[in-house]
């Protein structure tokens, strides 16, 4: 959603560049504040004339309205806009006019019409264990599939989400049984676990990790934690026969480990280390992964990582 | 769905040529020419490596705003070996330096400057 807004911020920002001559910044500052006096005077005529409005009919027809403090009728922070030169100029010379409210609507139209229709050139792109926890969890999203425009069911969704993680290379051999050491079982279960802990999981690309968690998101403040996700067999023999390459199912090196942790401790991270069981195949029917229920049988836990330096930490 | 956004006519071609790579080529194509900001910005077709690239300058502003730029898209699931590095220096005929553009399931982009042979680090 952020990212949304920033394009049409920016772009709307170099149409206004690009019209008018550069501002210092003093100027810009004190634009911002004249349009935030604006906002709050429009803001509270609106909530004046609502409050008005409850008065009238409750005059009139004796129903009692509560008047609202924000909705469709009160401009907010992200609907309100700035009136243009031309548009001010109309208002005054029709001020008085029972149509006031129309003109301004078309003045302001016209004031548009001349800038250019911005092109959506964002996209929201969620990735698969965030999808699966919107449909599964809020039942928020619809999952069409490509080829026939049509929604997924649940069950689809579940199956469908795993086999993109076993597709074989070439199109023609059949795809392989569910496996208990899918990519996506693994990664799910680590996102559901935070997630539903109520910490906000994001991509960790940018400091060698798999998940970052932030405590309500990357525009508020930085994260706190890198997760590294480590997959753990309960049953060696699994992994000899795996026909998965998990990223970190073995041991690893210690200068790994020490990078990883280097890197997140410059920027004031706390190095956690995620380590998921993946129940041994032999306990398990094979039914089991056509559901999400064969999560009860997989486990999280955490390990935090700190560097430990004798000379400087004595308590 | 790749296929009804603005940017997609510019890519189309090289896109086609190579679909397993043409995710990363189009997330990366709309940071740089979009976000970024960069002019010039061209596809380009490493044949030898089998995928797309680009190629462009940076914004007027930009310190080496003249030099005549290439970023290579890959994807975070994919490795990278030594040779696949060497094959694309090879291929875009050996520039001083390329970027790498690793682009990850959720769009997030990193990028990474590779040099050919050492280069003493900037103050």
């Amino acid at each position: 959603m952020e990212k949304r807004l920033f394009w049409e911020r920016e772009s709307v920002q170099k149409q206004v560049d690009s019209g008018a001559k550069k501002m210092t910044s003093e100027e810009i500052r004190e634009k911002r504040r004249a349009d935030r006096k604006q906002f709050k005077l429009d803001r509270a005529a609106a909530i004046a004339k609502v409050a008005a409005e409850a008065e009238t009919i409750f005059e009139t027809e004796g129903r009692v309205v509560v008047p609202a403090l924000f909705g469709p009728e009160i401009p907010s922070g992200a609907t309100w806009k700035p009136k243009t030169a031309e548009s001010e100029l109309a208002l005054e010379q029709e001020s008085g006019s029972p149509e006031n409210a129309k003109s301004k609507g078309e003045d302001e139209g016209e004031g548009e019409e001349e800038e250019e229709p911005l092109e959506d050139m964002e996209h929201l792109q969620l990735t698969l264990p965030e999808a699966f926890f919107l449909a599964w969890n809020f039942d928020c999203l619809t999952i069409l599939d490509p080829e026939t425009d049509e929604p997924l069911s649940l069950p689809e969704i579940w199956i469908t989400f795993q086999q993109i993680y076993l597709a074989p290379p070439i199109p023609t051999l059949p795809t392989p049984e569910l496996q208990l050491d899918n990519p996506f079982l693994i990664h799910y279960a680590v996102y559901h676990h935070y997630r539903s802990l109520g910490w906000v999981v994001k991509n960790g690309l940018k400091f060698c990790v798999d998940y970052l968690l932030y405590k309500r998101g990357p525009v508020f403040t930085h994260a706190e934690f890198a997760i590294v996700v480590c997959p753990v067999y309960e049953d060696p023999q699994d992994q000899e026969v795996s026909i998965t390459n998990l990223q970190n199912a073995s041991p690893f090196t210690w200068s790994w480990l020490s990078t990883i942790n280097r890197a997140n401790s410059q920027v004031m991270k706390t190095l956690i280390l995620t380590y998921v069981t993946i129940p041994a195949r032999s306990r398990l029917s094979r039914e089991m992964l056509n559901t999400p229920a064969c999560f009860a049988h997989y486990s999280v836990r955490e390990v935090i990582v700190r560097r430990f330096i004798p000379a400087r930490m004595r308590d | 769905m790749l296929e009804i956004h603005p940017s997609y006519p510019a890519l189309a071609s090289v896109a086609e040529k190579y679909p397993t790579h043409r995710g990363s080529l189009f997330q990366t194509y709309n940071d740089i020419l979009l976000a970024q900001q960069w002019r010039d910005v061209q596809v380009i077709d490493l044949g030898q490596c089998k995928r797309g690239a680009l190629q462009g300058k940076k914004p007027r502003t930009a310190a080496d705003a003249d030099l005549l730029l290439h970023i290579v898209p890959c994807s975070l699931a994919e490795s990278i070996s030594l040779a696949w590095i060497q094959d694309v220096f090879a291929a875009l005929v050996n520039p001083p330096s390329i970027y790498l553009a690793v682009v990850s399931d959720d769009s997030s982009i990193v990028y990474y400057k590779l040099s050919s042979g050492i280069v003493k680090p900037s103050i």
